[in-house]
């Protein structure tokens, strides 16, 4: 799979944290640009975090052009990941639906698909009876507290294996020579005269010109250790997990009004997820009340579903930016860079970040598909914002 | 429907009487599994009455369909997962019988005794851990093909889109103590604490109390029959059986799941409990070995349980192997009822197992002296799992004991959790009584806030031997068919943490959440990798402790509605409801067009209570407008109202409304409907967190008033006829101002000159309990004036006629407010105000999106909304936000966002509707399509 290494003295590049976004640039840095004299340091395992956590749905509907194409990339890398990497993420196409109970959401539905037309991205506004077809267990009649008066129906979207993404990226770099070091909990970040020179972990000290920030959860406490700070506030996100029943839902489905994704796995289990608590916190524990809204909210939607039983629940991190974008790219510590901020979409981000993040560091040239989400535009005004596609739901 | 026929014969596995049998023989039951009828007795589980007419195949395996019979005998047994009616993965080794029940198999085609699909046994190895992420790679294209097969594996039972919801419900509950586990040490420690005046509530997961003493000998039933009859005449001690606590949240608020009750499904207790006692026991962990799971092999607690519990004779012929009392407790148990026990194997004097062989049931077992044993039972006792869930979610980790070969609580509990009982230690009854009464009544103290201090005597983890594998590879995780070959093969691999392993091989994520499957996988682990168990650690056990339907968690579904309190009218005169949030509210009362043109030509009423009203007092309020508007707000008037606009930091619009000065230090502010809530959090926000000096104080008043608008050119007239005490002349009561006054004998009215509609209007605001009569005076009083109601349609059409935008939909989540045409009102020149940075920037740069009046060139061609404006080459250069034919002006009028470059009088632009089709449209010269000097309005 991948192997275990000692500390180097030195590498031409250090990834801090071991999720999707850290092991795919350092992937693409060796497979597309030759740098693999890379380390990637993580705390914890493999994909132990957001990465690992998430409820790995993709889709690329989103409601800017920018942030479509951005998202098309990616779906578009996650789409031959599998024959790229020699292993199966298992990426199911099933179809993505994002229910839409009063006007003014059928509205942004509708300018969600107008977009994505125009950017050559399958996505249309259908009716409930559409909707039924697609969603049998669906209640799609009128007399709900909240009735489905169409969805926005995007049919590339779909699931993925999110372990089997990390781990794909994570055995593939390694063949090409990238070593990865978990349980090395970064504690320090070295600086010299405005530029990096180094981190010191736990395990000891690596020399680096490049240091590159992929963590997600302490993304602001990581930058702060460089002396960068991040207009970040990081909220937990909470999921849960069925036990296994027969398929019966295909697509995935999506409620912003009810706040609630759901889609069934291979293992047939739902997954359910939600829009991330209100209040700011670093603690990953799960809460009553979220399974309580959960299942009301799910069987607003399905009430034949009633007798299903949640068997897990947990909780991941989300990193908020105030325009609800991510930050990528060059921070004023040369050589220090970050790919940081990703709410709660940066595991379907992940491989398009991964490739031009690598180009950035390969180059020093930022790529113009992440140019927008620069750390400076806060102090220069430039928001980037998607809150009104990625603030909705997953 | 199947058919049900009676099975010809069986084989009769009933024992005579036991001791302590729960099953009432006077009772029977019938119901039938996969169609075929059977019957049982009253207080049988569906596996034990199974098994009493010769059943002992319940499922199949996950992946590799072996047969799977009884292993514990409890909730958790992996193997006895069963569909009932529509409900699926009932547990049925736990779930009591009921007359009538149908109970089929989840797995299995076409039945479970010959299932095609253990065909994959001969590719077995191929199926191994991982096995997945390295097949149907390429094509790619193919990977949903194999999906739909693989999926076809899937384990769990079906739901029934028929299904009825169900009912459900939820209580909450405020024990000074609440018990986790009625066993010896839970019953104990409920009555230490009732003793000492604490109000206790006790849960136990079975149907009844007792634990293990239930199944123990004549000694063990002498003393549950005490402290059960002890428990059950306190009157200080509520008790739960079929119930179980499935998780613990921050400062003891604890979710209890009781099932089956009369007329409930299931019932989710939310207690707050001042002291939580873990007393969750021991569960009895199986052996890995070749052949393990074989139909035969079981826990020595299963063997007992059904023997005891059941009467159900488990086999004829047995070997037992047994590492502690309980195995050597089941032989004697088996022994006393007639099953031949033909070897009790006892590692501590050498004795070693080998492997179980047998072709779908189990047929030998092979010895570590090369033995081998012909029978059809085999029972394992090698040691406990101590689920230590609760005490983690009390922010506890689990320490190996490696002395005891079990994980332990650590030791690091807050002073409101305790446990006690077979998670803490091992003992004699006594001593379990012991412990459990001392904990019970330092619970109480704790709870009652008493310092008495009480001794609890020791209770430590007795010396067991560390018996996890034998020298034969066999399964681990039951639910999940994953081997320990595979789990070394993982090892191997890289994946040599618990965590990876674990979601590697899928080993403890099935439905018994890794109750019987977690210490083994990391002493499988901790051996491949030469590291020790304690070393390699554990998984952290997550909620919740047992599944919860959905149903459950969410009880009745209590879903608010908000109606204003005219809606009885608008109900009996036609209104055609629409949902808008938490509120239900008129669209139109047939005719929307028409209520337009009545607005335009006599006079309409539209009820407008669900808009935002906040209630302004103190010194600052000037202050506070000035920071969260973008206007300036020093200079207004007593008696003058303001339209505002409010952006967030990033200059984003966020609402607008017009805010009314009703005294000095007296300010009335609304908001849009859909704002309401948002705007006064954001109000409160910025009060509380940057500006606590600032005397304001904000009262919602969205309920204490119903609110109406009468627009049109006679709504003069008709408000004047129910107003005695303001003069509503335009000389003295003029656009932008407000009066307090009487309306049809109410008093303490606010009127407000405004006008969203574009005509003469007074926006009402009445105290709610008047809201329906003046409603109905306004109607009756105007009937000469052509008075008529209007919905929220007309109120859209006759806004855009007017080109009034609407936040959130002519404005979203990134229009800055100068994209909103609001370059008159955002006054940059202002010291200071939420958003002003960004709106320098903004008016620096000038770019952006510009709002824009539209009109196709096509009158009749109304373009939906969202239909986006583009460039010759196809790029987006803006949206229509807002379109309706306009039956004042008979065209179709639209609100746009173009590109700045675009926003210039007379421009043509083409629309792009959402079936393909690309129409022009000219940019106006205003927003307004009808009377953009406001005549009307202010007249």
């Amino acid at each position: 799979m991948w192997r275990n290494f000692e500390l180097e003295k030195s590498y031409d590049v250090v990834i801090i944290g071991a999720g999707v976004h850290g092991l795919a640039t350092a992937y693409y840095l060796a497979a597309n640009h030759g740098i693999s004299k890379v380390a990637v340091v993580d705390k914890g395992y493999v994909g132990g975090g957001g990465s690992g956590r998430n409820t790995a749905i993709l889709r690329s509907n989103y409601l800017t052009p920018e942030g479509v194409r951005f998202y098309d990339r990616s779906v578009q890398l996650y789409r031959t990941l599998a024959a790229d990497l020699n292993f199966n993420v298992m990426f199911a196409p099933r179809g993505h639906l994002t229910l839409a109970h009063n006007d003014s959401s059928l509205r942004t539905m509708r300018w969600r698909a107008e977009v994505n037309k125009l950017q050559g991205v399958d996505s249309e506004v259908i009716t409930p009876e559409e909707i039924k077809r697609l969603v049998p267990f669906m209640d799609v009649s009128d007399d709900t507290r909240y009735p489905i008066i169409g969805a926005l129906y995007h049919p590339p979207g779909g699931i993925i294996r999110h372990d089997a993404v990390n781990w794909g990226y994570a055995r593939a770099g390694d063949r090409l020579g990238v070593q990865i070091h978990q349980n090395t909990e970064v504690t320090g970040i070295r600086t010299e005269k405005g530029r990096v020179s180094g981190v010191s972990t736990n395990r000891g000290e690596i020399g680096a010109p490049i240091v590159l920030n992929c963590t997600a959860g302490w993304a602001s406490l990581v930058s702060a250790m460089a002396g960068v700070k991040l207009p970040i506030i990081t909220h937990p996100l909470q999921a849960a997990v069925t036990e296994p029943v027969k398929m019966f839902l295909d697509a995935v489905v999506v409620s912003g009004s009810l706040h609630v994704y759901v889609s069934q796995t291979d293992r047939g289990e739902l997954v359910f997820g939600a829009s991330t608590d209100p209040y700011a916190s670093y603690s990953m524990r799960g809460s009553l009340e979220f399974t309580e809204e959960l299942a009301s909210h799910v069987l607003e939607l399905m009430p034949s579903i009633a007798k299903m039983r949640v068997l897990r629940q947990w909780a991941g991190l989300c990193d908020i930016t105030p325009d609800f974008s991510p930050i990528m790219g060059i921070t004023e510590v040369e050589g220090f860079l970050v790919d940081v901020g990703w709410g709660t979409y940066g595991f379907k981000a992940g491989p398009a970040a991964a490739e031009a993040m690598a180009e950035l560091v390969a180059t020093g040239r930022t790529p113009q598909l992440i140019a927008a989400f620069d750390l400076a535009r806060f102090a220069e005004g430039r928001l980037a914002s998607e809150r009104g596609a990625a603030a909705v739901g997953h | 429907m199947i058919s049900s026929r009676r099975r010809p014969t069986a084989m009769i596995s009933r024992l005579g009487r036991q001791e302590g049998e729960l099953i009432d023989r006077s009772r029977r039951l019938s119901f039938t599994f996969n169609g075929v009828e059977h019957r049982g007795f009253d207080g049988d589980t569906i596996v034990s009455a199974l098994m009493a007419e010769g059943e002992r195949i319940f499922s199949r395996s996950f992946k590799y369909h072996r047969p799977r019979s009884v292993l514990s005998a409890t909730f958790h047994d992996p193997g006895c997962i069963v569909q009932v009616g529509d409900e699926p993965n009932v547990r049925a080794a736990h779930r009591r019988l009921r007359d009538g029940m149908a109970v089929e198999a989840q797995t299995g085609w076409p039945s479970l005794r010959y299932d095609v699909g253990a065909a994959n046994q001969l590719v077995g190895r191929f199926i191994g851990a991982g096995f997945y992420y390295k097949t149907f790679i390429k094509p790619q294209r193919l990977w949903p093909t194999y999906e739909k097969v693989l999926q076809r594996f899937a384990a769990g039972g079906r739901v029934q889109a028929s299904s009825p919801h169900g009912t459900y419900d939820k209580r909450y509950a405020h024990p000074d103590v609440l018990v986790a586990g009625g066993g010896p040490a839970g019953m104990a420690a409920a009555l230490g604490a009732a003793d000492a005046g604490a109000n206790v509530i006790l849960v136990e997961e079975e149907y009844e109390l007792g634990g293990h003493l239930r199944f123990g000998g004549s000694e063990d039933l002498v003393a549950l029959r005490e402290l059960r009859d002890e428990v059950g005449a306190h009157a200080g001690i509520e008790v739960m059986t079929n119930s179980v606590v499935t998780g613990r949240y921050d400062d003891n608020w604890v979710a209890v799941l009781q099932r089956e009750l009369p007329q409930v499904a299931e019932r989710l207790v939310k207690a707050r409990a001042k002291t939580l006692v873990v007393a969750s026991g021991l569960i009895e962990r199986p052996y890995v070995f070749e052949g393990n799971d074989l139909p035969g092999v079981m826990l020595s607690t299963a063997a007992r349980r059904l023997v005891n519990l059941y009467a159900v004779k488990p086999g004829q012929q047995a070997v037992v192997f047994a590492a502690n009392e309980s195995g050597q407790a089941a032989a004697a148990d088996l022994d006393r009822v007639g099953v031949e026990v033909l070897k009790v194997v006892d590692p501590a004097s050498g004795g070693e197992l080998v492997r179980a062989l047998g072709r779908g049931q189990l047929e030998q077992v092979e010895l570590g002296d090369g033995s081998i044993v012909d029978c059809d039972l085999l029972v394992t006792a090698v040691g406990w799992t101590a689920p230590t869930l609760l005490v983690n979610m009390a922010g506890d980790r689990p320490r190996y004991d490696e002395r005891a070969a079990r994980f332990v609580p650590g030791g690091a509990l807050p002073d409101t959790v305790l446990a006690t009982g077979g998670i803490v230690g091992d003992g004699p009854l006594q001593a379990l009584v012991a412990h459990g009464r001392a904990t019970g009544t330092a619970a109480a103290h704790r709870a009652l806030g008493r310092a008495d201090s009480i001794d609890i005597p020791e209770l430590e983890p007795a010396p067991h031997p560390a018996l996890f594998r034998a020298r034969t590879h066999g399964i681990v995780d039951y639910s999940e068919d994953v081997y320990s070959k595979d789990l070394v093969a993982a090892a191997r691999e890289g994946y040599d943490s618990v965590e990876l392993l674990k979601r590697y091989t899928t080993a403890t994520m099935g439905p018994s959440q890794g109750k019987l499957e977690t210490i083994n996988t990391v002493a499988v682990l901790a051996e491949a990798t030469g590291r020790s168990i304690e070393e390699t650690g554990t998984t952290v056990w997550r909620p919740p402790y047992a599944p919860i339907s959905l149903g459950a968690l969410a009880g009745r579904i209590l879903e608010p509605v908000r109606y204003s309190p005219m809606q009885p009218w608008h109900d009996s005169h036609g209104a055609k409801p629409i949902v808008a949030g938490q509120w239900i509210r008129p669209e139109h009362y047939g005719d929307a067009a028409a209520e337009v043109r009545n607005v335009r030509e006599n006079v309409g009423i539209i009820d407008v209570s669900p808009l935002g009203k906040l209630d302004l007092r103190g010194p600052d309020v000037s202050k506070l407008l000035n920071f969260v508007y973008v206007n300036k707000w020093s200079k207004l008037d007593v008696g003058s109202v303001r339209y505002g606009v409010m952006c967030g930091e990033d200059g984003v619009v966020i609402d607008d409304g017009v805010t009314g000065r009703l005294a000095a230090d007296h300010y009335f502010m609304s908001t849009t409907s859909s704002g309401a809530q948002a705007v006064h959090e954001w109000v409160e926000n910025w009060l509380q967190t940057s500006f606590p000096s600032w005397q304001v104080h904000v009262t919602s008043m969205v309920s204490a008033y119903a609110s109406i608008n009468i627009a049109g050119p006679r709504s003069r007239e008709l408000l004047g006829r129910l107003v005695p005490d303001v003069d509503l002349s335009p000389e003295s009561f003029s656009y932008m101002q407000v009066r307090t006054g009487t309306i049809a004998g109410v008093p303490g009215c606010h009127m407000w000159r405004i006008g969203f509609t574009g005509e003469l209007s007074f926006e009402i605001h009445v105290p709610a309990g008047y809201g329906l009569y003046v409603w109905e005076r306004l109607m009756s009083d105007g009937k000469d004036l052509g008075v008529g109601p209007f919905g929220l349609e007309a109120q859209r059409v006759m806004r855009l006629e007017k080109g009034h935008f609407i936040v959130g939909q002519d404005t979203d989540g990134v229009t800055q407010a100068l994209s909103a045409g609001l370059d008159w009102l955002v006054k940059l020149d202002k010291e200071d105000f939420a958003g002003k940075p960004e709106l320098v920037w903004q008016h620096e740069r000038g770019d952006g999106m510009r709002l824009v009046g539209l009109q196709p060139s096509d009158t009749h061609l109304v373009p939906a909304e969202a239909s986006q404006i583009v460039s010759p080459s196809g790029a987006i250069e803006g949206r229509i936000t807002s379109s309706r034919f306009s039956p004042t002006i008979g065209r179709s009028i639209c609100l746009g966002l173009v590109s700045a470059r675009l926003a210039v009088a007379g421009t043509v632009v083409t629309v792009k509707l959402p079936d393909g089709r690309h129409v022009p449209a000219t940019v106006m010269e205003h927003h307004a399509h009808f009377d953009p000097e406001g005549s009307r309005l202010r007249g």
